[in-house]
């Protein structure tokens, strides 16, 4: 390495691609930190992200880290984004509004993201564009779609956006989790409260059963007399076992689940008698929330980017839709194979989408994909519990590596859920970090 | 256009050159060897882990260690460790000598080989 410094060699490189149109030299330099190199390839493309959750506004960060010469931009219709994640805390009294809220500034200021605060209503592509609700089109060379979920309103009959301000779903933060928090207040001492728990694939996986964690754990200091039931379309679910054992030893007898064997499945809702039809009762709540079933979110099921069932196939090693070229749809929105919709797994997926979509416009093959998830659940602030996966790509898709990730164990100590509630603290302030910041 | 294919060589030769001191799972090999890999190592031959290989594993960690790893909150900053460092406590939990409470989950999923391209990743980023 004497004649050539590591700088001159990159010049090079850089040089050679440009006079070779670009992605023939067969290698480069995108990781980032150790940058530097610019083929021409990427050089000016223009990436158009759909949403800023943490899949969008991750995979707009990245893709500027990686490659600062791509002009990125994110449309994302609201001017701040409130996360599900720590959302369930708002909930219980121990989380506020603003510790969930984040903007777009360090995006923008920081990163160069051009932040559009529009909605996204259509894509086309052949022509690669998309439509804002403005009227307004914009072009792009590649394009990520993160749009989250659609909650399917009428599946469970009389579930629609009405009766979702009688029973909110909260399953969005915001004006609905506020709103659920509102009526858990007004409950009276001795009340039931209800949680209508999905069917499976739904956006976090355990998020019902945290929910009714913490709000137990509320219920338990200001109206202790009260119950909860957990109607269930499943019967099963994450980390049921460090849940049921939780349960048992901080709310005992507070917390019924009725799996859907057992007559969980609600049919319908009332919300002039706040009451639930299964099929073979009517249970009435004092407060009811009701977490219907889910798909892709509406844009991507417009594009035609979902399969019958209402999700985003993709190529695995890259999160490029398996329906349209050029289009890469990440989070929850997407089929991840053994991935979770979570917060976490669209961060992971948003950055291999990054990583992947760089290597394309500079007509590369794709780098390995790894991804990671990590999932805290607090059943109390100082009781936490988590489940993790490490994942790659084979030839059945995303699968977890044999041995590796799992949950909490079982007959872990105080102290050991106690550092698991601090660590779950510690991860959301890294995680938003990472996406927002 | 001859000139500019015996370039594409040349380059193409050194990045294998760069591909693997940025890894540093072995000691660099000279530049004249680098053409050989198989020969220089032949366990890692099959499965290379490139800079850019390390930096699609490493990404992972930055969700809950922080961006580059300096963490904004309770879970430890990885940012000033050394190579070493990481790549020891990663194989300590990994084999469960050290205790943790998430991190055994997570080593699990890495080969050693994996572990050492991550953490001389991390230990490089500029910070």
């Amino acid at each position: 390495m004497n004649k050539f410094t590591r700088r001159d060699f990159l010049k090079l490189a850089g040089v050679s691609a440009a006079a070779t149109a670009a992605g023939t030299l067969g290698f480069s330099v995108i990781a980032r930190g150790q940058s530097g190199s610019k083929p021409g390839g990427a050089k000016g493309a223009h990436v158009v992200v759909i949403g800023g959750g943490f899949g969008g506004a991750t995979c707009a960060k990245y893709l500027k880290l990686a490659d600062p010469s791509l002009s990125v931009t994110l449309i994302e219709p609201d001017k701040q984004f409130i996360t599900c994640p720590f959302s369930n805390y708002v909930l219980a009294g121990f989380g506020t509004m603003q510790t969930i809220t984040h903007g777009y500034d360090a995006l923008r200021k920081k990163h160069g993201v051009q932040v559009v605060q529009d909605f996204a209503v259509a894509i086309y592509p052949t022509k690669r564009t998309v439509r804002r609700k403005s009227g307004k089109s914009i072009s792009y060379d590649r394009l990520v779609v993160s749009p989250g979920i659609e909650l399917k309103w009428g599946a469970i009959k009389g579930y629609d956006p009405a009766a979702a301000t009688a029973m909110p779903h909260a399953w969005k933060a915001g004006a609905q989790t506020l709103l659920l928090r509102k009526k858990l207040e007004a409950m009276r001492n001795g009340g039931t409260f209800i949680i209508v728990a999905p069917p499976n694939p739904f956006r976090c996986p355990p998020g019902p059963y945290e929910r009714a964690s913490v709000v137990a754990h509320y219920l338990k200091q200001h109206k202790p007399k009260s119950t909860i039931i957990i109607l269930d379309a499943k019967d099963d679910f994450s980390k049921r076992g460090l849940f049921i054992d939780g349960w048992d030893k901080l709310y005992p007898g507070m917390i019924k689940w009725v799996a859907a064997a057992q007559g969980g499945t609600v049919k319908a809702v009332n919300t002039k008698k706040m009451a639930l039809e299964t099929e073979f009762d009517t249970y009435k709540g004092d407060v009811v929330n009701v977490i219907p079933p889910q798909s892709a979110g509406r844009i991507a099921l417009d594009a035609g980017l979902a399969d019958d069932k209402g999700w985003c196939p993709t190529d695995p090693m890259t999160f490029e839709s398996t329906k349209h070229k050029g289009i890469y749809v990440i989070g929850d929105a997407s089929i991840a194979g053994e991935m979770p919709k979570s917060g976490f797994s669209a961060n992971s997926q948003a950055k291999i989408a990054a990583s992947a979509i760089i290597a394309d416009l500079r007509g590369q093959a794709p780098i390995e994909a790894s991804y990671v998830n990590t999932c805290y659940s607090l059943l109390a602030p100082d009781y936490g519990i988590s489940v993790a996966g490490v994942y790659r790509v084979t030839a059945e898709g995303i699968k977890s590596i044999p041995g590796s990730g799992g949950v909490s164990p079982r007959d872990a100590d105080a102290n050991f859920r106690a550092e698991e509630a601090k660590y779950a603290r510690g991860w959301y302030a890294s995680i938003t970090a990472d996406t927002w910041g | 256009m001859k000139l500019k294919r015996s370039w594409i060589t040349v380059t193409a030769v050194v990045a294998s050159a760069l591909a693997l001191s940025a890894c540093q799972t072995t000691p660099s090999p000279a530049p004249g060897t680098a053409a050989k890999p198989a020969q220089a190592k032949p366990a890692e031959a099959a499965k290379p882990i490139t800079p850019e290989m390390a930096g699609n594993l490493a990404n992972n960690c930055f969700t809950c260690h922080g961006p580059n790893g300096r963490s904004p909150g309770s879970i430890p900053s990885i940012v000033t460790l050394s190579s070493g460092d990481i790549a020891a406590k990663l194989k300590r939990f990994k084999s469960g000598e050290a205790p943790s409470t998430v991190m055994g989950r997570q080593a699990k999923g890495y080969t050693d080989a994996e572990i050492d391209a991550v953490a001389n990743y991390i230990a490089g980023l500029k910070k």
